[in-house]
């Protein structure tokens, strides 16, 4: 670049934009990748502990930051590449449930030796929960249309909420499955059993996080459609992935 | 220069030029495991190191970095972010901070591949990570496992700002017919990365938790299936090939079409055969990578014919190009060299495939040196070929200035004949029966000649490649200006000041009804 030009180039854009939150939120997710190691290969604990918890406010704060800075200033193009990253999550369900097809088809006998009988009527009641949650997130986005505030958080609220109660009643399965002596590592059905459910739970746990970072600007007013239309999309997927969690893994 | 400007940047360009320097640090330090790697082989028995680890960490390095850390962020990174934007005549991506936060895992995936060689028992899976040697090792596999995760991750969040932004932010006037093929390209790729890269974050994710949380996916004492690693694996890694293939061939297409001053030959064909024919079989060949890994007679046969399927919409995409040639008013800036190379080494790595992909040859073939030689020929230095004549082509556009023209040619010629010394001799011998993969051969001493050869053609590679470097480093530093279409090209990037401003144009570039990108006089 010549003088010239530096002179030119400065004097006319001056300003580059900017954002600290992206290199915020991954430094953290570096720090989160190194606590793996310190724990499970060089087993120094807390270190560990440590190095997760340099990373948990960075990126809890990174997203905080990154949502209120950009809330509602987009091109409005969030819906459709939802989409498409809708796809990739999709796929990675697909590969889980492929392999348990397949090592399902593939033995022996089924179920393996060792695992327990599982529950009918509570992973009804954890689907009917989640149903209503999309169909309250959904009231949420009819109020939000409408421009109801009031009502456009109320639903909102009562969505979080049902997705907590999601949550919790997973844990509670979890934990009465452990102690009943069915873990990850008692065989191939614990193995997968655990992973499909535990994949789906981290993206309820995704879900709500989209929701608690768009619900801070939102109860200042700061309301966008398309980031709430986005929100919605993904968790009507989520929803709709339990259908395929809870037919294949607890009524097959 | 403002460096916070630079470094928390959300401007497509400067992510690109980002993407660039990380991804050249890691063609650097993959280059150089390289040659420790020939340097060990160029004698029988212990030559710069007696531990095999050591051979076995390098071999990791230079996999899993040449592919994760150069080729695909420099194709899809780099490339993409500069060109795409400009091409397409729109003043930024769609979603500027994700493409900053893309940039910035790249750099984190770097970070952690690069701790391979600081970090006690490194990781030592090769880039392939298959179990149960990686579930069983004292080497560290969660840091492979989180190297890919986050690469991929990266390249998850590019791929999906990309596909909305070519979907939704053509300047008027620019159809889908007018796209540049680059552009028709990465967006291919794109959607390859969305569709294949989650199957490899899953297949990774698997080997860490089989190793450090106790399952049993690989485990067949407990039900698990090692083979379905390796479909899983592949299932996303024969794309991969594709997801490098499709941009650098798209690169290709700009650099021929601009010296040959003339339109793209059978662009509808090249777009929807071309490349809409390896999007539509790209995952139906994987499984030809496990050929001796054992299978049912009628899957190898079934892949057989699907890989060799490929060859057709390949040759469409070749023909497309040899008749951009043809009748053009060609000349041969050194971009133009390196694009005509790689012509040649891809017509050499792709006649070398065939054997491997017809199943009674590969028996023999497969775990030889002759398979190395055929991938570095058709992907390796085909790929980083056409990088290297990317940068060539769009420097002038980055940096305003032009590099040094005789510099340039002769690093072309030297890596050239060094390419060619290093990857003909490997499928010779491997064809002669020397396996791969080897730390030591004195089992096979016949090849040490053939060895030593080798190692020389490795050191001219890197000179090669090295004066290239150097030739960016001066030529951005204190080349000639260039000014704004030194190659008279007629694509949009070419249209805008170099290097161009924040928001690409002062007002919003618009198209005519007769414009395209290849309209070079005779239609």
């Amino acid at each position: 670049m010549s003088q010239h030009d530096v002179a030119h180039h400065h004097a006319g854009h001056a300003h580059w934009d900017t954002s600290i939150w992206p290199a915020i939120i991954s430094l953290g997710i570096l720090a989160w990748a190194l606590a793996f190691s310190f724990h499970f290969v060089y087993h120094q604990s807390f270190t560990a502990l440590i190095v997760f918890g340099i990373g948990l406010p960075m990126i809890v704060g990174g997203i905080a930051g990154w949502t209120s800075e950009s809330m509602g200033k987009g091109e409005g193009l969030a819906y459709g590449a939802m989409g498409w990253f809708i796809l990739a999550e999709a796929m990675i369900f697909v590969t889980f449930f492929v392999y348990y097809w397949y090592m399902r088809l593939m033995a022996p006998s089924w179920p393996p030796p060792g695992t327990p009988q599982l529950p009918v009527v509570f992973p009804l009641v954890m689907t009917a929960v989640l149903v209503t949650s999309s169909v309250t997130i959904h009231m949420a986005e009819e109020h939000m249309h409408d421009g109801n505030k009031a009502a456009f958080l109320k639903w909102l609220l009562l969505t979080i909420a049902l997705g907590a109660t999601f949550l919790g009643m997973s844990v509670y399965e979890w934990n009465h499955l452990i102690h009943s002596g069915f873990t990850i590592a008692t065989n191939s059905f614990g193995t997968t059993f655990y992973s499909i459910t535990g994949l789906h739970g981290s993206h309820v746990v995704v879900g709500l996080g989209i929701f608690l970072a768009g619900l801070l600007p939102a109860l200042k007013g700061n309301i966008s459609e398309s980031f709430w239309r986005t929100a919605s999309l993904y968790w009507h997927f989520v929803d709709i992935i339990w259908f395929f969690v809870v037919s294949q893994v607890y009524f097959w | 220069m403002n460096l916070k400007e630079w470094i928390f940047t959300t401007d497509h360009k400067r992510v690109g030029v980002l993407y660039l320097i990380g991804s050249i640090a890691a063609f650097i330090v993959a280059g150089v495991m390289a040659l420790l790697m020939r340097l060990e082989l160029s004698a029988v028995g212990p030559t710069i190191t007696s531990n095999p680890t050591s051979y076995n960490v390098w071999l990791y390095a230079h996999g899993a970095v040449m592919i994760l850390g150069f080729q695909i962020p420099a194709l899809t990174g780099f490339f993409a972010n500069y060109c795409i934007p400009l091409m397409i005549g729109a003043k930024d991506v769609a979603f500027p901070r994700v493409n900053a936060l893309s940039v910035w895992l790249f750099y984190v995936g770097i970070v952690l591949a690069l701790l391979t060689f600081f970090v006690p028992d490194p990781p030592d899976v090769m880039w392939t990570g298959y179990p149960p040697y990686s579930t069983i090792t004292t080497g560290n596999t969660a840091l492979y496992t989180f190297t890919v995760l986050i690469l991929g991750f990266a390249s998850i969040i590019g791929g999906v700002n990309f596909l909305t932004t070519i979907a939704y932010m053509r300047a008027p006037g620019l159809t889908w017919n007018k796209l540049n093929i680059f552009v028709w390209c990465t967006l291919a790729a794109f959607v390859l990365q969305l569709i294949f890269v989650p199957v490899l974050g899953t297949a990774v994710t698997l080997i860490s938790m089989d190793k450090y949380l106790g399952t049993h996916f690989f485990d067949p004492t407990r039900g698990g299936d090692v083979l379905t690693y390796q479909n899983l694996f592949w299932f996303y890694s024969h794309p991969a090939v594709y997801v490098i293939f499709l941009p650098f061939f798209g690169v290709l297409f700009e650099i021929v079409a601009t010296f040959a001053k003339n339109r793209v030959f059978n662009y509808k064909a090249v777009v929807f055969g071309g490349i809409g024919g390896i999007v539509l079989l790209a995952g139906e060949v994987w499984v030809h990578h496990l050929y001796v890994s054992g299978m049912v007679d009628w899957i190898r046969v079934g892949q057989m014919v699907t890989t060799l399927l490929i060859s057709v919409p390949v040759g469409l995409m070749l023909i497309g190009l040899v008749g951009t040639l043809y009748k053009g008013s060609i000349t041969f800036e050194t971009p133009m060299l390196y694009a005509l190379g790689v012509l040649f080494l891809f017509l050499i790595g792709g006649l070398t495939g065939i054997p491997l992909a017809v199943t009674s040859l590969t028996l023999h073939l497969s775990d030889t040196y002759y398979v190395v030689g055929h991938f570095h020929y058709v992907m390796a230095v085909a790929g980083t070929f056409s990088i290297f004549a990317g940068v060539y082509y769009w420097f002038p556009k980055m940096t305003g200035r032009m590099y040094n023209e005789f510099w340039g040619k002769l690093g072309f010629w030297i890596t050239f004949v060094g390419t060619n010394i290093v990857f003909w001799t490997m499928m010779d011998i491997g064809v002669k029966g020397m396996p791969r993969r080897y730390y030591d051969y004195a089992h096979f001493a016949q090849f040490e000649p053939a060895h030593k050869l080798m190692t020389i053609g490795a050191v001219i590679l890197g000179v090669g490649f090295a004066i290239a470097l150097l030739n960016w480093i001066i030529g951005a530093i204190k080349g000639k200006p260039a000014g704004n279409n030194p190659w008279g090209s007629m694509s949009l990037e070419w249209t805008t000041v170099s290097p161009p401003p924040h928001g690409n144009w002062p007002s919003p570039p618009s198209v005519s009804e007769e414009w395209t990108p290849y309209a070079y006089g005779r239609r």
